[in-house]
């Protein structure tokens, strides 16, 4: 059919390592590109805004992760810790009059470099050891930012972002924030696509497969953990102020707390580790599905089909939504992406069954 | 006995009394061997005689407590496993060690590591920055999998493959290295007969090719007496007998060390 693999051959091994060898997939991408770039001519401003704003931003945070857990095999449940040193510091950094292409990229430092100190500590440790470290990165900074007035402005106090302008353009009113949001996650899926087929990123998952085997044909294991807690970390602290930017305007404590880094979890697995599409994916279905599933029980109640008390009838799309969550990591371990990609396989050879690769 | 305490003769890799303790347990007691420039050397005895904890200790990974081990003019002993590996040389794991997440093209692509410069910022500028390094190292590899005919399985993911072409991947991946001195732990272990002659042919292709020293841990008595130059035979830690290997493993104290002595049995 329209989508396969007999007829591609690769003459020279730029082409082989594409990021998309097969034209259809490459067609499918140029497709949603264009959808997304094109979205605010046929979205309502309001899907726009509170959909598809933030599961962008989020799924670059999910990348982010995805960096570190799926392809070095470092475990981080502190992440939304590291997207708050991001938005603060970003926050602070245009306040003081530093433009905004500068604080983005000062935000993603500082929060690699603390990133970095808390990945150090964790660099002794491993599995659930390494669990509990990043999550006493999570307390930690919540703490510091409550505590510390110069940071937080005061106990429960919302830091609004300053109006700004992104490479000359305002950033204002809900297009301009919608395409700076698309950006970030263009670049970050750029970022880790190609990560994924250079030396980099195969240093790390040689890492995280056999470290010994890895230690021995000479990559230094200390050296690649802590870049991973780096890159990712520094991802993850400038998708948070792309988030404080682009999509809450403000900054508050609890915008990061501990439930956010357990929700950006849930995104990583859910979409399956590791995985590009996987990100966007489990963003996509973490996000909307409590949405999607609130909405759906409302109806049935509406129209009789559930009879239940008002009280049960809140709880319902949580229930259902723990348990999809509960069934994915029982059926497809390997998430979304998983699934996704025996679909795409099937097809690949359709009408055939045997797949190669 | 006639390489201690000197490097001369061609010796690349010379271990001078070297011990290694395990808490009470004393792993290696004074082993000391020299191993000449292009020679296929055998390390052969018991399970447990210590041959794997030599070449950890050679490798980095259990640094010895005691003793020197010198490879061309560099002292070993405080180098870490990756320091080991930019000095020229490369190892197999008795247990297949593959990337298993990776095809088998990417895990032989790991073997190029140290001599490619990883940074993200290259892979966010791929197209002006990785990608040309990327292809110069592919063409080396492609090179080894010539040599070690891999191309039918070089896109699969390569923990489907075969435990024969798992073992060929992995020597392919140490190939890539580039080494000088190729340390081989148990590259037959599970093979039938016919992997077992390929493999054999596969290592001296790559010797003669490459120009190789190969230190070679071997259980298969046939496979070490029909490639090696010269063997040392372990027991319990400690060095039995040396020499070529006909000679060393007729000798009395190495068939006492694999079926006993006389007076053990009952």
């Amino acid at each position: 059919m329209f989508y396969r693999l007999s007829g591609v051959h690769h003459t020279r091994y730029e082409t082989a390592r594409r990021i998309w060898p097969v034209p259809a997939d490459r067609r499918m991408v140029y497709l949603v590109l264009a959808l997304a770039v094109a979205a605010p001519l046929y979205m309502s401003d309001l899907y726009l805004t509170s959909y598809m704003l933030p599961w962008l931003i989020w799924s670059a945070a999910a990348l982010s992760l995805t960096l570190l857990m799926g392809i070095a095999g470092q475990l981080h449940f502190g992440f939304a810790a590291v997207m708050a040193i991001g938005a603060y510091t970003s926050i602070h950094l245009t306040r003081a009059g530093v433009p905004l292409e500068l604080a983005l990229i000062g935000a993603g430092l500082v929060a690699a470099g603390i990133g970095c100190i808390f990945g150090a500590a964790a660099l002794r440790v491993k599995g659930l050891y390494l669990v509990m470290a990043t999550l006493a990165m999570q307390y930690l900074v919540d703490w510091t930012i409550i505590n510390v007035p110069a940071i937080s402005g005061g106990a429960q106090a919302t830091l609004s972002t300053p109006s700004v302008t992104f490479l000359f353009v305002p950033l204002r009113g809900d297009t301009a924030l919608y395409y700076g949001a698309l950006l970030w996650a263009v670049i970050v899926t750029m970022l880790v696509l190609n990560i994924k087929r250079t030396s980099f990123g195969r240093a790390l998952v040689a890492i995280r497969d056999k470290d010994f085997a890895a230690a021995v044909i000479g990559v230094n294991p200390f050296k690649y953990k802590l870049l991973a807690f780096f890159t990712s970390s520094f991802l993850g602290g400038v998708s948070g102020a792309v988030l404080a930017f682009c999509y809450y305007q403000a900054v508050t404590p609890e915008q990061f707390g501990f439930n956010v880094s357990i929700q950006l979890v849930a995104m990583v697995l859910v979409g399956g580790l590791g995985s590009v599409i996987g990100a966007y994916l489990g963003a996509g279905f973490v996000l909307l599905m409590p949405i999607v599933l609130t909405n759906v029980v409302a109806y049935m109640a509406i129209a009789g089909w559930l009879s239940v008390s008002s009280n049960l009838l809140a709880h319902i799309p949580l229930m259902v939504y723990g348990g999809l969550i509960v069934g994915f990591i029982l059926f497809e371990p390997l998430g979304l992406a998983k699934i996704y990609d025996n679909v795409r396989k099937y097809f690949l050879v359709w009408p055939f069954r045997h797949t190669q690769s | 006995m006639t390489n201690e305490g000197s490097t001369a003769g061609g010796e690349v890799l010379v271990c001078e009394n070297v011990s290694r303790w395990f808490a009470g347990l004393q792993a290696l007691k004074n082993i000391s061997i020299g191993i000449r420039s292009g020679e296929v050397f055998g390390l052969v005895g018991p399970n447990g005689s210590g041959k794997t904890t030599l070449v950890n200790a050679v490798t980095g990974f259990y640094p010895p407590q005691e003793g020197v081990i010198r490879f061309q003019d560099t002292v070993l002993n405080r180098l870490k496993p990756h320091q080991v590996a930019t000095q020229g040389i490369a190892r197999t794991f008795q247990n297949v060690a593959l990337f298993k997440g990776m095809s088998v093209l990417d895990n032989i692509l790991m073997g190029r590591h140290i001599f490619m410069r990883p940074s993200a910022l290259a892979s966010l500028f791929y197209w002006w920055w990785a990608q040309r390094e990327e292809v110069v190292h592919r063409l080396k590899v492609e090179e080894i999998i010539d040599l070690l005919q891999l191309e039918s399985v070089r896109d699969e993911p390569v923990d489907i493959i075969p435990l024969g072409l798992q073992k060929r991947v992995e020597l392919a991946r140490a190939l890539c290295a580039e080494p000088r001195f190729l340390i081989l732990d148990e590259p037959m272990a599970g093979m039938n007969q016919e992997e077992k002659e390929y493999m054999v042919r596969f290592i001296l292709d790559a010797q003669e090719a490459l120009g190789l020293t190969v230190l070679l841990i071997e259980h298969h008595m046939d496979v070490v007496t029909a490639i090696c130059d010269r063997i040392v035979v372990l027991n319990n830690g400690e060095k039995i007998a040396e020499g070529p290997p006909r000679e060393a493993i007729n000798d009395p104290a190495v068939v006492a060390a694999y079926i006993g002595k006389k007076s053990d049995a009952a």
